[in-house]
């Protein structure tokens, strides 16, 4: 074990704060700490670009797709100043995170040359088809169908909160391909785009007004069937390859946004006093000691993982960090007290802890709810018996 | 000792809450979220129920009720998410207004003409008040700025805690309802979802909250009615309870629905929101916190076995 960083890393630390800071302090400065996902889609996609410019939009990736090679360490430093700088929530990450790192462990090399230089290059936002209305926790429950038709997938069905689709380019859909089964079986994973008539996108609003997720028809909507990534009926294993990556190296960025939540919800105990109240303190230094928790714990997990996705022991980080940005969000509004329920009327949104209040609800829901989570662990983690299930 | 509610106090909840239950459902609120918050009409409903003349005496054309009948009355607008300032003029500032002797008014409350939105020092705000406007997170609560010179008086404030802290019961109420209700159509892996442990264990836990916070209530309320001095310390572990029990419903409730919860579509965020309003009005979970430490530890309250119902 060593910790800390290298005399390179450090550079490369500089290097980072540097030209982050210039973007944010200049031409991007509109965009600076933007706390949802759904404002000023046109500049975020801007922003995309100047990152690729700069070859800083996935520097996780192989230098020869548009990426720098960077090791676990370089990506740590890279999301800690991407985040210390204010820089928004990347409008990309399915792009960048989800698919890209699962295109170049699984895809051919025609679909790694056809679709990887296009998000390095910043120019096609991604987007996630997985739920529907009626699979939601029970994800292999879905229904929508894709048949071949002359050399083409022909897909007919629904997906629901499908983040940021109202802004993306294209979609990765979890399709049923075989007729007849159920479950795991006979899903297929394909690569589709969204302009095109056989497609409806609905936004959906949410409890603080924003509209960031998402339906999405399809209709006869359709994509060439080299899009399938994978074997036909292994969409299963494709998409749990793809969720791997979602709670891997790029929640250590969300750790430096949590610390910035953090710090907020301290000044404001500062400002009304409250840090002078011993119960304020004892919370307060809890959710010190519950970040560093998960830091020193993702850290170490993503020692043993491999690619950026996280090692199997790690089913047990999004239960943690969800759970404590929920708290977090009820002891900013105790801090708060009777200020926290007066929100702006203006259109900027709501301030930031009011925010992190509503957001944070939504947390222990998406991306496996904590009751899920708390299944994986105990039936994948511990080797419990399944719980009782249907005909699914 | 009988800590039974009073039988005329339970019959005229009901039917309150059957009332409301009829006449101010979820599309009553999204029509008033879709413009004007207010509407004469439901109030008009209120006035002739008899509502706004709960707690005036007999003599000045009101029902005479006590806070305790009060209190079961602004749980059940809890409850409908009344969006109506019937507690804050009926329940809160009538009784204030009797206890100062300044009844002159009375009659014209009782008869629906008049509204009392009473500022407070521990409220930055008054709801439903004249004045320069603030935004509140519950797209149904109009607030104005508090004035600079608003009074601190300890039985305005009591009152106001009192009945949010009923309202808070209602509201918790409703959310378990609803999460309830969902739990057992809403169906992944085959079964409905309430059929799973892990949710059905969740609700559970806000049920047996809840049980236990409504008694803390009643207690708080009849401390008020007697005129005990302890009644302020009831009064906070009131307000303490309930918004911990409907933080603790919203939570699940939202959980419970999954991303659903989460939408605005769902009814549920408009009672989410209105307890998130009312733990903060007359005085903060905080602020009822430090009243109960005070009480507790600092001599103002005796205690021993034999004040235990004090």
């Amino acid at each position: 074990m060593k910790l800390g960083f290298s005399d390179m890393e450090e550079a490369f630390r500089r290097e980072c704060a540097s030209w982050f800071e210039d973007q944010m302090s200049g031409e991007f400065a509109d965009i600076r700490g933007i706390a949802n996902l759904v404002d000023k889609p046109e500049r975020r996609k801007a922003w995309e670009r100047r990152l690729a410019e700069h070859r800083y939009s996935c520097i996780g990736w192989p230098i020869a797709w548009g990426g720098r090679d960077a090791t676990l360490n370089e990506q740590v430093i890279f999301a800690e100043e991407y985040a210390r700088a204010g820089a928004p929530n990347r409008l990309n990450h399915m792009g960048v995170e989800l698919l890209g790192p699962t295109l170049l462990a699984l895809g051919s090399s025609e679909q790694k040359a056809r679709f990887l230089p296009a998000i390095a290059e910043g120019t096609a936002i991604w987007c996630q088809g997985y739920s529907e209305p009626g699979a939601g926790s029970d994800l292999a429950a879905i229904r929508t169908r894709a048949r071949r038709d002359d050399g083409e997938w022909v897909i007919e069905g629904q997906k629901i909160w499908t983040s940021l689709a109202q802004f993306a380019d294209m979609i990765f859909v979890l399709a049923r391909t075989e007729d007849g089964t159920s479950g795991r079986e006979g899903l297929s994973f394909l690569l589709v785009d969204l302009d095109q008539p056989g497609i409806e996108i609905r936004p959906i609003r949410q409890i603080n007004g924003e509209a960031e997720f998402n339906e999405v028809f399809f209709d006869g909507a359709r994509c060439p069937v080299e899009n399938m990534v994978g074997a036909e009926g292994e969409g299963w294993t494709v998409s749990t390859t793809l969720l791997s990556f979602e709670r891997g190296i790029s929640t250590l960025g969300q750790q430096m946004q949590f610390r910035n939540e953090l710090d907020a919800v301290i000044a404001a105990a500062r400002r009304n006093g409250k840090t002078a109240d011993p119960v304020f303190r004892q919370r307060l230094a809890e959710a010190e000691i519950g970040l560093r928790l998960m830091r020193y714990g993702a850290l170490r997990m993503l020692a043993d993982g491999k690619g950026g996705a996280l090692a199997g022991a790690a089913l047990t980080y999004k239960i943690q960090w969800a759970s404590w940005r929920r708290a977090l969000g009820e002891l900013a509004m105790d801090v708060l007290g009777q200020e926290g329920e007066i929100a702006p009327a203006d259109a900027e949104g709501w301030p930031l802890l009011t925010n992190l209040y509503l957001y944070s609800r939504a947390d222990t829901i998406y991306g496996g709810t904590n009751q899920i989570q708390r299944n994986l662990i105990a039936e994948r983690g511990l080797g419990l018996p399944r719980e009782p299930r249907g005909n699914a | 000792m009988d800590f039974r509610l009073p039988p005329e106090s339970v019959e005229l909840a009901e039917a309150v809450r059957e009332y409301l239950a009829g006449t101010h459902g979820p599309d009553v609120l999204r029509r008033l979220d879709a413009g004007g918050n207010r509407d004469l009409r439901i109030w008009q409903g209120l006035v002739e129920m008899g509502l706004t003349g709960l707690l005036v005496p007999e003599s000045e054309g009101g029902l005479g009720m006590t806070l305790l009948g009060g209190a079961l009355i602004a749980r059940e607008c809890g409850r409908a998410c009344l969006a109506e300032p019937l507690v804050d003029t009926a329940l809160v500032a009538v009784p204030w207004l009797i206890a100062r002797g300044e009844t002159d008014d009375l009659a014209v409350i009782a008869a629906g003409e008049k509204l009392v939105a009473l500022p407070h020092a521990v409220n930055p705000w008054v709801a439903d008040g004249e004045g320069e406007e603030l935004a509140s997170v519950d797209p149904l609560r109009n607030l104005v700025a508090a004035p600079e010179d608003a009074g601190d008086d300890p039985l305005l404030l009591d009152l106001g805690a009192l009945m949010s802290a009923a309202q808070l019961v209602g509201l918790a109420e409703a959310m378990l309802d609803q999460a309830v209700a969902y739990a057992q159509v809403r169906e992944q892996f085959g079964h409905a979802i309430g059929g799973f442990q892990a949710i059905k264990h969740k609700l559970a836990d806000v049920a047996v909250a809840l049980e236990f916070v409504r008694p803390v209530l009643w207690r708080a309320a009849q401390a008020m009615d007697d005129g005990l001095t302890s009644a302020p310390l009831h009064v906070s572990h009131a307000k303490y309870a309930a918004t911990d029990a409907a933080y603790l419903a919203a939570e699940s409730a939202i959980q419970v629905h999954g991303a659903m919860g989460y939408t605005y579509e769902v009814d549920l965020h408009f009672w989410m929101k209105r307890a998130w309003a009312l733990a903060g009005a007359w005085g903060d979970r905080n602020f009822h916190y430090h009243r109960i430490e005070d009480a507790a530890l600092g001599g103002a309250h005796p205690l021993g076995p034999q004040h235990t119902f004090a």
